[in-house]
């Protein structure tokens, strides 16, 4: 009996050696454990024997189904692994082809930098408003102390629509548009485009776009001026720009200046800024004996050229999504 | 330096800087020979920069020198001018001092190599000793000056008043001008001789047989001015200086100066007196000034003592009460008219690099966005999201482009509002529509090989309506070619822009403001593929449109290929999208979903299909969408199988299966006989 079940574990070894599929383990232990199996067999033969014969038997061949069983399990377990490895290993990707990529919607640098500048300002507690493009000679110059026949509207030469109607040349008609209807303090910002009859070159173009803010209150000063505009300019060109501001004439304010930034060891012009002229404040219907103000008009265009490093102003309108895309 | 006593800088640079904190901008400085030349900058309120002598004073004046005018020694002869030559004002509002001075015996010729170097470094060509002088001294004072050739003057004299009609002058650069009635000449017995403070006339010019010189120093009224050389389209150094104003008592000086230099240059004898007519004489205007004030407004504690000695230097008199000042403005600085200009005026020349940077001790408030703004904001990060990218394009346009972009010329948007006065044919009108700046993007996009383009724009559209012009803010989308990029492997119809790519996009945006009450339904806009376009509607309200682009207009714009427009009203989007969303509870029930293919006649829209459905499931239907549509055998021609999965769900308990048959069986009745439909 002893040399049968040696015999027998033998040969089941090398069965399931040769075996090369899950099945074919399968199969091994239908041929040995199986219903008719031969392992099976000698179990279900232990009766016919004496019972000391069977006692020596029953062990050797229970230990030989444990044997068995651990084997079966460990050599399936083997081939189970080696079959997923090859199934997954059909489904490699080439990890080199392009990404599938969706498109991602960028924001125009214009637009980009515009967004920053309401930002800025909401954060310094401004109200961010819109005015109408198409103005009357009334805001765009009357309300801002420019009469008729004033020389300094020939630097903004304007389109016309007729008579009285044009399109704004700067957004400071926007700040006498809402002056009226709010009672200060007043802290008031406004982005938006301007109209100029400009030739266009890589300069100029006859549309362009502002920043216009102003402060009313009761204590506000030229140097709560440059406090707010030093800040506004700190947080767009960066905490170490300087800001300088030298006199210059708008007829709506008085003191007048323009501001510069420093920015990569050059002094750039972004604007003009002042306090309101007391005539401002009040054909506005503000007291300017109780109240005053600070207004400033910035170009957004221009210094973003500098910012970017473009060096020709229509790369921004003609949407070139190459361009675009650099942003 | 000439004009100025001070320890001067050497470096051009400090000048610029110093030039640039008074105020003059220095637009350019150039080396000439041993001269450096400056181009400053000039603000409009203050004609006494238009004159060398005017920058010299107010340098001395800041950095603490000492001006020195140019002094005048006029040697007279007789008789005296008032009886060889003679001068009148007729009329208000035209000239409010006019002094002239006669020369006699003049020789007209080349001007020496000094005068006619530095005119031309200013810009000035060199005409003849007399004509210079003119232009030196303008230059030196600000001041226009014109010089007459006496004997040809009729009469003897001249008059400053008012064209009449159809007067005509051949001015000195050869040009005929016809004279609108009411425009400011100068005139003689018989003719008009030249047009007031802006250009002579070619009959009275200087010549080289000129031998008698009547020299005009005049304050023209800015206004006048200004009128009359806006509508003749002339601009010269002369008119730009009356416009502005300069000071009446400058008149004087710049005669005597220029009557000297004459004598100087081109000999002859001055004759005695000067012909001055000041038909309205003003006194010294007087302006007061609360330093407490000045201090307020300015956030800087200048002193007393300083702020008045900078006024003085300024050549201001102060006259200082406890509280008011009262301070008199000198003649050359009628710029200054209120208390505010005289802070300006401290301000400037204490520095305004001196007055400290604060922050606002006013109560600050929270900023916020005016409602307009969000909106524009909130559509514009969802189209950002969507993948598009943003352009900005211009709003003014050509009119003839409209036709070419397919709008009819009876279609409203075909009432574009004209510019009156365009400056190229490039731009003529306000835009009715962002359609045209949106195909034009893809244009250049196409013809730079740039095929892939999914932008939009959110920009204003101006129309005339009958209240009067208005404008509104649009939303415009274009699309063409990919809208995916690594598409190897990838069916084209699945990558490539389609209409209904964009329809997905504008849906993205409806539900992203959760606007309610929206449906997008066929219908054809002349410049589109009149079936592949669709209108929006808002509460039964059209409120924009989408589609492909028609061919025809591809083909104009040379697109190459198929394009994809839409253009949406932004007020009615985004009026829903202010109101805050509230939370719908969510079904944790599990749902039951069945799919069914309804054949249908071909010209039945899916939208059809699914409102049957939604008309008849009932309240358990949660969603129904088609998911596939499909022609073809065993489907017969004529009809096609389009395939919806409905989901049910109960909030509230287990749906069960026969339930959900016998709501399918409902469906497939209501099919049957609305739409005729049979089952796969």
């Amino acid at each position: 009996m002893e040399e049968r079940v040696n015999a027998l574990r033998q040969r089941v070894a090398r069965e399931l050696e040769s075996a090369s599929t899950t099945e074919e383990v399968e199969a091994v232990r239908r041929r040995y454990l199986g219903r008719k199996g031969e392992l099976t067999q000698l179990l279900r033969s232990l009766p016919q024997l004496s019972p000391p014969q069977r006692v020596a038997a029953g062990a050797a061949l229970n230990e030989l189904k444990e044997w068995l069983e651990e084997r079966l399990q460990e050599r399936a377990d083997q081939l189970r692994a080696r079959e997923r490895d090859d199934r997954l290993r059909a489904e490699a990707v080439d990890v080199t082809l392009p990404g599938r990529r969706p498109l991602v919607g960028r924001e125009h640098v214009l637009g980009r930098m515009m967004e920053e500048i309401r930002d800025i300002f909401r954060s310094m507690g401004f109200e961010v408003v819109e005015g109408p493009e198409l103005e009357t000679e009334e805001f765009n110059f009357r309300r801002l102390n420019i009469p008729d026949d004033h020389p300094a509207r020939d630097a903004q030469d304007s389109f016309y629509l007729d008579d009285e109607h044009l399109l704004r040349t700067q957004c400071t008609a926007v700040d006498v548009r809402v002056m009226p209807h709010r009672t200060p303090p007043i802290r008031v910002v406004t982005v938006g485009r301007c109209y100029r009859r400009d030739v266009v070159d890589s300069t100029h173009m006859p549309v362009f776009h502002q920043v216009d803010g102003f402060m009313v209150g009761e204590g506000i000063r030229f140097s709560d001026l440059k406090g707010v505009l030093a800040e506004f300019a700190r947080q767009l060109w960066g905490p170490e720009t300087r800001v300088r501001f030298q006199p210059s004439y708008f007829p709506f304010t008085e003191p007048s200046a323009e501001i510069a930034v420093s920015f990569r060891g050059r002094w750039l012009e972004i604007g003009g800024c002042g306090m309101f002229h007391p005539r401002v404040l009040e054909m506005a219907g503000i007291d300017p004996e109780r109240y005053t103000a600070f207004a400033f008009g910035c170009g957004v265009d221009r210094p973003a050229m500098v910012r970017y490093g473009i060096d020709d102003i229509r790369l921004f309108w003609e949407n070139d999504v190459r361009f675009l895309a650099q942003f | 330096m000439e004009l100025v006593d001070l320890p001067t800088p050497q470096d051009p640079a400090e000048w610029e800087e110093r030039f640039s904190m008074l105020g003059l901008g220095v637009e350019a400085v150039e080396r000439e020979g041993d001269d450096w030349v400056f181009d400053l900058e000039t603000t409009t309120n203050r004609p006494d920069w238009l004159g060398l002598l005017g920058v010299a004073r107010e340098v001395a004046a800041a950095c603490r020198g000492r001006f020195r005018a140019p002094e005048v020694h006029l040697e007279e002869s007789d008789p005296p001018a008032w009886e060889v030559a003679w001068v009148e004002v007729a009329g208000p509002g035209l000239c409010h001092r006019y002094v002239g001075r006669v020369v006699v015996d003049v020789r007209v010729g080349p001007s020496p190599p000094w005068m006619a170097e530095r005119l031309e470094r200013c810009g000035i060509r060199s005409i003849n000793n007399v004509v210079d002088v003119t232009n030196y001294v303008m230059l030196e004072t600000g001041q226009p000056l014109h010089a007459f050739d006496l004997d040809r003057l009729a009469g003897g004299g001249v008059v400053v008043r008012a064209a009449r009609p159809g007067e005509v002058l051949v001015t000195l650069d050869g040009q005929e001008r016809r004279l609108h009635p009411g425009a400011l000449v100068i005139a003689d017995r018989e003719r008009v001789v030249a047009l007031g403070g802006i250009m002579g006339g070619l009959d009275t010019e200087i010549r080289p047989e000129t031998r008698r010189v009547l020299l005009e120093s005049a304050w023209f009224h800015p206004v006048a001015v200004r009128r009359t050389a806006r509508a003749l389209g002339i601009r010269t150094e002369g008119s730009t200086r009356h416009e502005r104003g300069g000071d009446p008592e400058r008149a004087r000086f710049a005669a005597a100066r220029a009557a000297q230099l004459i004598q100087q240059l081109a000999g002859g004898r001055v004759l005695r007196g000067e012909l001055d007519v000041c038909p309205d004489p003003q006194p010294p205007r007087r302006v007061s000034l609360r330093p407490a004030r000045m201090r307020r407004v300015l956030g800087v504690d200048v002193a007393d003592e300083e702020a008045a000695d900078i006024l003085q230097r300024l050549e201001f008199q102060v006259e200082r009460g406890p509280d008011r000042w009262v301070v008199t403005v000198p003649s050359h600085r009628r710029d200054v008219e209120r208390e505010e200009d005289l802070i300006e005026e401290v301000a400037r020349i204490y520095g305004y690099d001196r007055v400290p940077e604060t922050l606002p001790v006013e109560v600050m408030g929270v900023g916020a966005l005016a409602p307009e703004v969000d909106a524009e904001r909130r559509v514009r990060e969802l189209l950002l999201r969507a993948g598009l990218t943003e352009v900005l394009t211009l709003s003014l346009i050509r009119a003839d482009h409209l036709e070419r972009v397919g709008i009819p010329p009876d279609h409203p948007l075909r009432r574009a509002i004209p510019l009156r006065n365009p400056l190229t044919q490039e731009h003529t009108h306000l835009r009715t529509t962002l359609l045209l700046s949106l195909v034009d993007v893809l244009r250049t996009n196409r013809a730079r090989g740039n095929g892939d383009v999914h932008v939009f724009e959110v920009g204003r559209v101006f129309f005339a309506s009958e209240a009067g012009w208005r404008e509104r803010k649009a939303v415009g989308i274009a699309q063409m070619g990919r809208s995916l990029r690594g598409t190897w492997n990838l069916p084209q119809e699945a990558v490539q822009a389609s209409f209904h790519g964009l329809k997905g996009v504008v849906e993205a945006l409806l539900e992203g403001l959760h606007l309610q009450g929206w449906e997008i339904e066929a219908e054809p806009f002349p410049w589109l593929h009149p079936y592949r376009a669709a209108a929006l509607r808002v509460n039964g309200r059209r409120v924009g449109w989408l589609g492909e682009l028609h061919p025809e207009v591809c083909d104009r714009f040379d697109l190459r290929g198929r394009a994809y427009v839409a253009e949406l009203e932004l007020e009615p989007l985004v009026e829903a999208a202010r109101a805050i969303p509230q939370y719908r509870p969510l079904a944790y029930t599990p749902a039951v979903e069945r799919d069914l293919a309804v054949v249908v006649d071909s010209s039945v829209p899916a939208g059809e299909v699914v409102r049957v459905v939604r008309g008849v499931a009932g309240g358990l239907l949660e969603a129904c969408e088609p998911f596939d549509v499909y022609t073809g055998p065993p489907v017969p021609p004529g009809r096609k199988s389009v395939a919806v999965r409905m989901r049910f769900r109960d909030p509230g308990r287990t749906l069960q299966s026969e339930e959900v048959d016998r709501l399918l069986e409902r469906v497939r009745g209501a099919l049957r006989d609305q739409l005729a439909a049979s089952f796969r």
